[in-house]
């Protein structure tokens, strides 16, 4: 019973934090409006770079395979290309020579 | 790119399969630490089917382990998903959404989805339902597929497939950055997201930093408009 008590609360708050942004239409002053254009470039951004270095003491080989990714999102603007190309580099350097 | 290459929803459908990569092998250990925390078949699957979060369904599975109070796991759900309230500002007033289809739309949110969506030049009702359901199946096959498989499965963490997603949300920002402003922002965000991610861990650092950077992009285009992003500038969610 508490699983589906603490589950309800789950859907609630995640809904509810989903929904509310959607439901905010009314015409916003300039300043929001230029505030929210930058919201993906901000949070794409903050995505990024706390995950970037892993848990395993990796984070060299990793960062070069997201300047690989990133270089080759720039040129292709693809992003299955893209992730493709990080991770192949990635794993590339993994390998133990 | 907006050749019709099948409908809006098939598009949308197919832009998240890059993604399909990181989702599946999460997907999978969700339920098998699920499942370890003591959680029953029909409650892992239940999570991945009305909370539909990754971040949060594996902090609940987690605690649950511990046996954490319900209102400590409700509390830490509300820290990892409140982002959400950024996505849906963003999303709303780019996707022409009325009636029943903004709850709708609202049930499937995740970062995924509203990365490749907000990358999108005008971006349809059809296109987000695709892209929503896209991973919502993959979540949910991965989930139960895990759930029964149990604890065979190497950590995907040990494959380094956790980097897809960075890299994915690299991919996405790039071609976003065109003006210095836009530049700074990212750069500022970078930095601000990596050092608040060493205090505080999960979904708080997002919030900050997309609170913190758009309001610095807001600042610094003081006086001018900003504009949709460019048809030409848009990633190519597919080959």
């Amino acid at each position: 019973m508490t699983f589906w008590l603490t589950t309800a609360g789950m859907v609630a708050v995640t809904f509810g934090s989903r929904y509310a942004g959607l439901a905010l239409r009314s015409e916003l002053p300039a300043f929001w409006v230029r505030f929210l254009h930058f919201v993906p470039i901000a949070v794409f951004a903050a995505l990024v770079t706390p995950s970037l270095e892993g848990a395993m003491g990796e984070g060299e080989i990793r960062l070069v395979g997201a300047v690989v990714a990133g270089l080759a999102a720039w040129r292709t603007r693809n992003l299955g290309v893209s992730i493709a190309a990080g991770m192949l580099a990635f794993w590339l350097l993994r390998i133990p020579f | 790119m907006d050749s019709p290459r099948g409908s809006a929803f098939v598009r949308g459908f197919v832009a998240i399969a890059p993604l399909w990569l990181g989702v599946v092998p999460f997907g999978v250990v969700y339920a098998v630490i699920a499942r370890d925390a003591g959680l029953s078949l029909v409650e892992t699957q239940a999570l991945s089917l009305l909370v539909f979060a990754g971040s949060a369904q594996f902090s609940a599975a987690g605690l649950f382990a511990t046996g954490a109070a319900g209102v400590e796991i409700v509390l830490t759900t509300f820290l990892l998903n409140v982002r959400h309230v950024l996505y849906g500002l963003s999303l709303g007033r780019r996707v022409p959404l009325d009636g029943w289809r903004r709850p709708a739309a609202a049930y499937f949110l995740t970062d995924e989805v509203f990365g490749v969506v907000a990358a999108r030049p005008a971006p349809s009702f059809g296109f987000l339902m695709g892209a929503e359901l896209s991973l919502f199946a993959t979540w949910n096959l991965a989930t139960f597929g895990g759930a029964l498989l149990g604890a065979t499965i190497p950590n995907p963490a040990d494959l380094g497939l956790d980097l897809v997603f960075p890299l994915a949300f690299l991919a996405l920002l790039v071609p976003l950055v065109r003006t210095r402003a836009e530049l700074a922002v990212a750069l500022v965000s970078g930095v601000v997201a990596y050092a608040v991610a060493q205090v505080v861990s999960g979904g708080v650092p997002i919030v900050v930093t997309g609170i913190a950077g758009s309001l610095l992009g807001a600042w610094l285009t003081r006086g001018r408009a900003v504009g949709e992003p460019r048809f030409e500038d848009a990633v190519r969610e597919v080959a």
